[in-house]
């Protein structure tokens, strides 16, 4: 019996990281329709941003975590002053020039960090131990799920508790709706890059020292990032969180019950049934806007 | 008057005299001119055969080189690609093959089958390359050496295991790497050294790991050692807690990992976190690399791994000329070269070899030629001797059994090429 709830506390830290992931992303397609392909690589860049801060300065990981939080969001201002200025069709070529920018990013990494494959090595200790029913929690473990649970509950708790919040809620089911009401969509847009800059200042370290750096690494988390907000909903926190860890647990589960070579095709699977179940999640938008 | 005109006024002068020449009718040469002319014209033609042959002379023989050198095998197509590239520029350094300039050809095949495939057919149809080399993994290497075949052009593929690429028996296909010559010295290794009860497989799916695997376990059987744990995993898995639970779980004395580099060092670095108690863990990729050392650092202490050479660990006799391809490889990039770049330098080596024999027979540089020559050579190379069988495998291809001491690479397997004790059980050590 243990084995299995030690794979299901396994899927969890998992879904609640690529919840992280996916939540950056939501927010931003959300409020500006843009479809950011190089997501992933962002993602990456904070990641090798803690790297550098770790390999070559030493920092404590709080201090790394901290850094990348700030430093994520100019970038993605950046990236949002770059989008700012695309002509129509917006979506399309937010996508060619995204898809341009991953490239870049990649072929920058590539030529500062190598093609080598990087590791962010903290000192680990087991933080759970039960070894009565089997289970057991590394601190990488635990950093992974407890910082992704609190930046979803954060920013859950900032869309719907805070007058900001609620005013980007708004954007994101009708953008010409709130400007009509008298939210500033452009601050709104301003808002959301800067908050999934943060998300993305998150994340990239915690995949750092859970995972391993390359200059190719960023496809996986953008796939992610997309399936999960395509199968929740864009803008929607809490269902986002519940597919992730859905999607989590049945790649955990799946791995344990039939073999790791089952689990993309169990996922895929699940995210249809997702989808089939609950058409309302992408119809609603659509309708709202 | 028109320049063109004017030209060929000066070049005969008969065209003006004749007026419009043959367009009206008149003959355009008079028998004077013709005199003068002629002999030109001859002298021409002769001045052009000579700077023809010369030029033919001094022409560059141009190879072909395909490897993963974006993408996720990149790491390891760049280390190909220099070994490839340190072999030519060794050539090239001592006045070329018969006074001829090698030029070496390079294209990244994005670590896709689809995009070899694409750079392959640009190298042999446009660039029309005489030889072939490079390539990292099966699926990359497979789709090549078929077109090398319908293109009757060599292949030296530097990294390639799947033995069903040689039992098709392509005349245009060989290969530094072989399986044998890693199962055979892992499985031995095992039932003779360490001779556990019980081991995990886990490996990728790919078919040189698959094929390496199922190899592996049955060898093992044999031996009476029991598999508790088989099992498969995509390249590039973010997460082997739940492989790594069933190990635990089976409570197996020794893992061996099919895995790639990154594979391993996500899956050490899972496995040292998570406290697996493990007695060895032996992986053929990946791991006997001064990169997996320093990325890992104390967490590699103990791992054992395998290769056919690397700085220091180089096959009886060939230690000057070990050293010599270490100085100057690491004067030409600034870091030293490990396993997979002596793959590469010897996959061209032995292309080289070849060519050399057939320019020195007075041949033209066929493919067929190329390929009879390469069946013939016999080097003896720092990764060991190199012969090919009628089909392209290796004949004398064989690795060792490293283990990381003290942050060292010592070969502890065979005896007679051990230059470290083997430490076992695995000492466990946390993260930094």
């Amino acid at each position: 019996m243990g084995i299995w709830q030690q794979a299901i506390l396994s899927g969890l830290s998992l879904g609640s990281f690529y919840t992280l992931l996916g939540l950056g992303f939501s927010l931003i397609f959300g409020v500006t329709r843009a479809f950011n392909l190089a997501h992933g690589d962002f993602i990456l860049l904070a990641g090798y941003l803690a790297f550098a801060l770790w390999h070559f300065w030493h920092l404590p990981f709080s201090w790394i975590l901290i850094l990348c939080m700030v430093s994520l969001p100019v970038a993605m201002l950046a990236l949002r002053e770059l989008l700012h200025r695309l002509p129509e069709p917006f979506e399309l070529n937010s996508l060619v020039v995204t898809f341009g920018l991953a490239i870049v990013l990649q072929n920058l990494f590539l030529g500062l960090f190598s093609a080598d494959y990087r590791l962010l090595l903290l000192p680990t200790t087991v933080v759970l131990d039960l070894p009565a029913c089997s289970l057991m929690m590394t601190a990488n473990q635990a950093m992974l799920l407890l910082g992704s649970l609190a930046a979803t509950a954060a920013v859950y708790l900032f869309l719907y508790r805070t007058f900001a919040g609620k005013a980007l809620r708004a954007t994101i089911q009708n953008r010409e709706g709130a400007a009509l009401a008298g939210i500033r969509v452009d601050q709104m847009q301003l808002l959301a890059f800067g908050l999934g800059g943060v998300l993305i200042g998150l994340a990239g370290p915690l995949m750092a020292v859970n995972m391993y750096l390359h200059p190719a690494g960023g496809l996986e988390p953008t796939l992610i990032a997309i399936i999960l907000t395509i199968a929740a909903g864009v803008g929607r926190t809490g269902s986002l969180l519940w597919v992730g860890w859905l999607l989590g647990a049945a790649e955990s589960l799946t791995a344990l019950a039939v073999g790791s070579s089952w689990r993309e095709l169990v996922s895929a699977l699940v995210l249809l049934l997702i989808l089939v179940g609950r058409p309302q999640a992408g119809a609603k938008h659509d309708i709202a806007s | 008057m028109h320049p063109l005109r004017e030209l060929i006024i000066r070049i005969f002068p008969t065209y003006k005299r004749e007026g419009a020449g043959l367009a009206h009718g008149r003959r355009f040469f008079s028998l004077p001119s013709a005199f003068f002319s002629v002999p030109l014209f001859l002298a021409l033609i002769l001045v052009c055969v000579w700077t023809g042959l010369a030029f033919a002379a001094g022409e560059a023989i141009r190879l072909g080189e395909v490897n993963p050198l974006t993408g996720n095998l990149a790491l390891h197509g760049l280390e190909i690609h220099q070994g490839i590239e340190a072999a030519v520029a060794e050539a090239n350094a001592q006045g070329g093959i018969g006074g001829r300039p090698l030029v070496l050809l390079s294209r990244d095949d994005q670590s896709r089958p689809d995009v070899a495939l694409n750079q392959t057919q640009d190298l042999l149809y446009r660039e029309k390359v005489v030889g072939l080399l490079g390539g990292y993994v099966d699926s990359l290497v497979g789709p090549i050496s078929s077109l090398a075949a319908r293109q009757q052009t060599p292949y030296v593929a530097a990294a390639s295991l799947q033995q069903s690429l040689t039992a098709q028996k392509n005349p245009f296909f060989f290969r530094v790497s072989s399986m044998a010559g890693i199962v055979q010295p892992l499985s031995r290794f095992l039932s003779d050294v360490v001779k556990p009860q019980t081991v995990a497989i886990l490996y990728t799916a790919t078919p040189g790991s698959t094929e390496f695997a199922a190899s592996v376990r049955d060898l093992l059987i044999q031996q009476g050692i029991r598999v508790l744990v088989f099992e498969k995993f995509r390249p590039g898995t973010p997460d082997f807690s739940m492989l790594l639970l069933k190990v635990r779980e089976a409570k197996a004395e020794v893992l061996i990992s099919g895995g790639f580099f990154p594979d391993n060092l996500l899956l050490v670095r899972q496995l040292r976190e998570q406290q697996v108690p493990l007695q060895a863990f032996v992986a053929p990729w990946g791991v006997a690399y001064e990169k997996f050392l320093r990325e890992l650092r104390q967490n590699s202490e103990g791992l054992l791994g395998m290769c056919a050479w690397n700085p220091g660990i180089t096959y009886p006799g060939t230690e000057a000329a070990s050293e010599a391809f270490v100085q100057a490889f690491q004067a030409r990039y600034g870091h030293l070269p490990n396993s997979t770049t002596m793959h590469g330098y010897a996959a061209a080596k032995a292309m080289l070899a070849a060519i050399s024999a057939v320019v020195e027979q007075g041949q033209p540089l066929s493919g067929p030629a190329i390929a009879q020559e390469l069946r013939r050579i016999d080097l003896l190379l720092p990764m060991g001797r190199l012969r090919f069988s009628e089909y392209g495998d290796p004949l004398e291809y064989q690795q060792v059994i490293v283990q990381i001491q003290n942050g060292v690479l010592q070969v502890v397997y065979p005896p007679e090429q051990a230059t470290g004790r083997l430490i076992y059980p695995l000492p466990h050590s946390g993260q930094e």
